[in-house]
This record gives structure tokens, C-alpha cells and sequence, in this order.
């Protein structure tokens, strides 16, 4: 059984009178990977921040192992922050050295200087940049400092490692390796990784558990078919536009990046498309069948993947098969918006 | 026309053959300046970086008011400084008037507006991710400002630098604290000043150029640090 590592009871924080987290309660394992995904602005990187001790919630308790943060000196707090670290999403390096950089946190640990160089030697072979000591930081690329920063972070072996957004500004070639060093990680040095994603489909690869955020407040469930993208008007309408030529009609005042969800319930299945008076109309193919009890889950990939749910009779009836061409039919107002 | 060349010509003398008396002054100068640059870089790099990273009531006419002091007459600073520390003034028990402390004194007043703008914008153009990410790595609160101070090292330099150059060269505060006694404190600047009025060009024009060199290093410095700046 593994230990609470790190838990919190009752947190909140305020800006600007603006309830921006609200949290009952949130434990985390020792050793599990984390993620946790919402919407911009639903309270993500304040929780990380949280978390890793950087800023103080209004009110609620703190505990690290069995200790409550929030009766400890200043000394001690920082002892324990330091047994914690976290990436930004948008990370810096310092204008030294690949090697200088990752010192960094070892020195202000006063680690003498023969470790630093194992350990710095450590971290970038885990991070898969090995001999890369004397590069300067500025003539990195971009995955390559990100890569840097996450073996900063590794070096000062911290208990928990927090990673905001770290896949969100680097191309898919990097996203992979990326996620393999999380694994590696994780597995190898045991480290507990909580990480903030945008990406449902990594969060749910990666993590031992997903937590979802919105509104500041943990959703006990994330909707199936969420997705994120941008609200557009178009010929006096407005459309949710996921991806590049697939657009779905929604019902909103809204405009700019949202996320929304479709309950896969709504979502009607037919060989040919038919005339009705839903606005949303699309070709794909089924990619994933799932048979549960008197329910069917389809995955149907018309360019994003989604989902849908129909009943055992009717998954029978119409012969579905996986690579079947089929049209997904739904109503604007079936898209719910965030 | 005639004096002026032979001034040149005793000026090359007077640095070639290492004239002693030349080089007491530009010894004098460099430790008057340098000193004083020491206890302005200490205060006006603090100064510049709190005024960079807090927010304080008053800050914009605190910042216009230090920028003002950038064009601080030095004969000003001169007057001040004097009526303060002569017999009469308030701390005149001190008897620092006509030393090498009083001229140190006025130079650090000078130098210390220029080290604290400078300083301000530097720090103001180092990314805010420098604090943040020092904190994320375990640093305390001192831990991360002095990091930024790092970050923006180049330009800090510059900004002691430039105030260097502004007091090696003045000679209205050095001539009026000081009193250019032979010796004790007369500087390059003020040594010029008496050697001309006296007519030995020669020896005014040998310092001239000493003083040129000197500027001129501190500029291929200033220069060699703006541009790592980047």
C-alpha cells in the first residue's frame, strides 16, 4: 500500500474576489503519476502552485506525509518545498550553461560538488542528453530545453515532480519522448509526477489517475468527448471548430477558446446521412467497440475520435463493424459548452 | 601655435619617462573614484533592484526624481557637500573638508542616481520567469533576487561603469571638496584645471590624454558589456 505523500483538505484561494480554487479534498500516492487536466483558467496552475508551496491558499490545510504544512517555521517549509519541484509551462533556462543550470538547485542546497557532477551526469542521460554539459542554454532547441529544464528538476531528486502543461508548446516528435521520460521517470526513480494536461487522450495515458478541473472546483467525472477548440461565427452562426474543416454547430454567446462536450447518448449512427433537422452531420469510421452489458460504446473517428453509445438491439440490428463508414448525426444543442 | 606642440612634445616626455608626479595624480584619481564607485555600486545596485521588483507608493515620482539626479551639476553636489562639512557646517567636527574622504563623498553622491537608474532598467528587463523558476529549484527569497541580479549582470556592470566614468572625469565637486592640494588631493581633472591656468600645457595636456586613455577603456568595456547584454 502506498503512503499519502501529499494531501489537502478544504482549499481555497481568491483573486480579485474571484473564487479561483475550491478544493474538498485531494490526496496523492507516493510513486503514482497525476494528471490533471480542465479547461484555461479553471485553476490548474494555481493548484500546482499550491502544491508546490509557492503560493499560500486562502484558507484549508496542507499536509506532507503526516506533516501539516501550515503549522510549520518558514524554515521548515522551505525544507519540505524543496523536497518538491515544479516545470512551468513555459519553462527558462538561465544564461549559463546546460551544466550551470542544472547545478542551480543543487547548489543552493550546498551539495558538494563531486555529487553535482554525478548527478547532473544522471539526469541528462535519463533525459536522453547525455554529453550535453557545455552547450550553452541559448543555443538549445526547443524540446531539447525542455528537456534541459526536466532534468533540472530531476537532479535536485525531489519526491514530487510537477510538470505544468509540459507537452503544450513542443511538436509531436517531442510529446512522445517526452512522455516516455515521464514513464522513465516514474518507474525507474519512483519520483510522484502530477502533471496538467490539455490533452484527455495523454492524461489518461499516462496518468495512474486523472483529476479534473473546472470552475476551480474537482468534477467527480470528465464528459466523454471533450474537446478543445475555438467558437467562430460564421454566415451569422456560430460553429465550434475543432480541428482544420471539422466544425460543429453549437448554441452560444460565446466566442474564443472553450472547451465543450458531446454525451455520447445524443450521437444518432447511420449507414447514410440522412435529412433531419440536427445541424451536425459527419462521415467516419469505427475505429474501438466496447461491449458493456446491454450497452455498446463506439469509437468513430470522423477526424477526431468520438464517442458514441447505443443499445446492444440496435448495435445488432445495423451490423456494425469496425472500419464500417458510418454518419454521425447530433443537434447543435447537444453540444455542450464550457 | 608654437606652445602647443611643445606642449604635446613635453606631454609624451612626461608619460614616457613615467613622470612621478603625473602618476601620484592619476594614482590619486583612480583610488579617489574607485572607492567611491565601490560604496555606490553597493547601495545604488540594491537600490535599482528593490526599486525594479517592489511596488511602493510614491515609485513614479521616485524614479522621475532619481533620473533628474543623473544630470546633477557637479558644482552642485560640490556646494552641498561643502556647506555641510566646512568648519561651519554640521559636520564640520569631522574635518573631512580638503580631504581625499570629502571628494569621495561627493563623487558617491554623483555616481549613485546613475548606478540606480541604470540598475532599475536592467533588472526591469530581465524575464520574470528568472525569480520564479529559482523558486521552483528550492531557492529562498534572497536566493532568487540575487539570481536575477545574475541574470542581469552585463548590464549591471554597465551601469557601475558608466558611473565610473561620470566621476573619474568630473572636476567641479573633486576641485571644491578636495581643494587640488599637491599630493593629498589633487586629481587628474582638478591638476589640469591649475597646470593650464598656469600655462604648463605640457603637463595639463600629459593628463589630458591619460584621462583620455581612461575614458576610452571604460568605453570598449561599456561597449563589450552592452553587447553580451543580449
Amino acid at each position: 500500500m502506498n503512503k499519502t505523500i501529499l494531501k489537502v483538505k478544504n482549499i481555497k484561494k481568491t483573486y480579485n474576489s474571484k473564487i479561483v480554487l475550491d478544493v474538498d479534498y485531494l490526496a496523492f500516492q507516493e510513486g503514482k503519476i497525476y494528471a490533471i487536466v480542465g479547461p484555461n483558467g479553471s485553476g490548474k496552475t494555481t493548484l500546482l502552485n499550491i502544491l508546490n508551496l509557492l503560493e499560500k491558499p486562502d484558507e484549508g490545510q496542507m499536509f506532507f506525509y503526516d506533516q501539516e504544512i501550515n503549522k510549520k517555521s518558514n524554515f521548515d517549509i522551505l525544507e519540505i518545498r524543496r523536497q518538491m519541484t515544479l516545470v512551468n509551462q513555459d519553462p527558462f533556462l538561465f544564461h549559463y550553461t546546460v551544466y550551470n543550470n542544472i547545478a542551480y538547485g543543487l547548489k543552493i542546497r550546498g551539495t558538494p560538488p563531486k555529487i553535482q557532477q554525478n548527478r547532473i551526469k544522471n539526469a541528462l542521460n535519463m533525459v536522453g542528453l547525455p554529453g550535453f554539459e557545455n552547450r550553452k542554454a541559448n543555443q538549445l532547441s526547443g524540446g531539447e530545453a525542455q528537456r534541459v529544464v526536466i532534468a533540472r528538476a530531476l537532479a535536485i531528486k525531489p519526491e514530487i515532480l510537477f510538470l505544468d502543461e509540459p507537452t503544450a508548446n513542443i511538436d509531436q516528435r517531442h510529446i512522445d519522448v517526452l512522455e516516455r521520460i515521464i514513464k522513465t521517470i516514474n518507474k525507474e526513480i519512483k519520483t510522484t509526477v502530477i502533471f496538467t494536461t490539455h490533452n484527455l487522450s495523454q492524461a489518461y495515458r499516462l496518468a495512474d489517475e486523472v483529476i479534473s478541473l473546472l470552475d476551480g472546483k474537482i468534477i467527480k467525472q470528465v464528459p466523454e468527448n471533450l474537446l478543445w477548440g475555438e467558437i467562430i461565427e460564421e454566415d451569422g452562426s456560430k460553429w465550434f471548430n475543432v480541428v482544420e474543416n471539422i466544425k460543429f454547430a453549437v448554441v452560444t454567446e460565446k466566442v474564443g477558446s472553450v472547451y465543450v462536450s458531446i454525451d455520447p447518448r445524443y450521437i444518432i449512427l447511420s449507414y447514410e446521412q440522412f435529412q433531419s433537422s440536427a445541424r451536425n452531420s459527419f462521415l467516419g469510421k469505427i475505429t474501438k467497440i466496447i461491449e458493456q452489458n446491454h450497452l455498446v460504446k463506439l469509437e468513430v473517428d470522423i477526424g477526431v475520435p468520438l464517442v458514441t453509445i447505443i443499445t446492444r438491439e440496435s448495435f445488432q440490428d445495423m451490423n456494425f463493424n469496425l472500419g464500417s463508414k458510418v454518419y454521425l448525426t447530433f443537434k447543435a444543442s447537444a453540444v455542450k459548452l464550457y | 601655435m608654437v606652445f602647443i606642440i611643445e606642449g604635446i612634445q613635453k606631454a609624451f616626455q612626461l608619460i614616457f619617462t613615467l613622470d612621478k608626479e603625473i602618476f601620484i595624480i592619476v594614482l590619486l584619481s583612480l583610488r579617489v573614484s574607485l572607492i567611491a564607485i565601490f560604496f555606490s555600486s553597493l547601495l545604488g545596485v540594491y537600490l535599482g533592484f528593490l526599486m525594479a521588483v517592489k511596488d511602493f507608493w510614491g515609485k513614479n515620482f521616485t524614479i522621475a526624481s532619481i533620473n533628474t539626479l543623473l544630470a546633477l551639476p557637479t558644482v552642485v553636489v560640490g556646494l552641498t557637500v561643502y556647506s555641510f562639512i566646512s568648519r561651519k557646517g554640521p559636520l564640520g567636527v569631522l574635518g573631512l573638508l580638503f580631504t581625499p574622504s570629502a571628494m569621495i563623498i561627493g563623487q558617491f553622491i554623483l555616481a549613485t542616481p546613475i548606478i540606480i537608474a541604470l540598475t532599475h532598467s536592467a533588472v526591469q528587463g530581465i524575464d520574470e520567469r528568472v525569480r520564479n523558476t529559482a523558486l521552483t529549484l528550492g531557492a529562498t527569497e534572497s536566493q532568487s533576487a540575487w539570481m536575477v541580479i545574475k541574470e542581469a549582470r552585463y548590464a549591471v556592470l554597465a551601469a557601475v561603469i558608466t558611473g565610473f566614468g561620470r566621476v573619474i572625469a568630473e572636476v567641479g565637486a573633486a576641485m571644491m571638496l578636495g581643494g587640488n592640494i599637491k599630493g593629498s588631493t589633487r586629481t587628474m581633472t582638478t591638476a589640469i584645471a591649475l597646470e593650464t591656468s598656469k600655462g604648463e600645457f605640457g603637463f595639463g595636456i600629459a593628463l589630458g590624454i591619460i584621462l583620455l586613455i581612461i575614458a576610452f577603456s571604460i568605453n570598449i568595456l561599456l561597449h563589450y558589456f552592452q553587447s553580451k547584454r543580449v
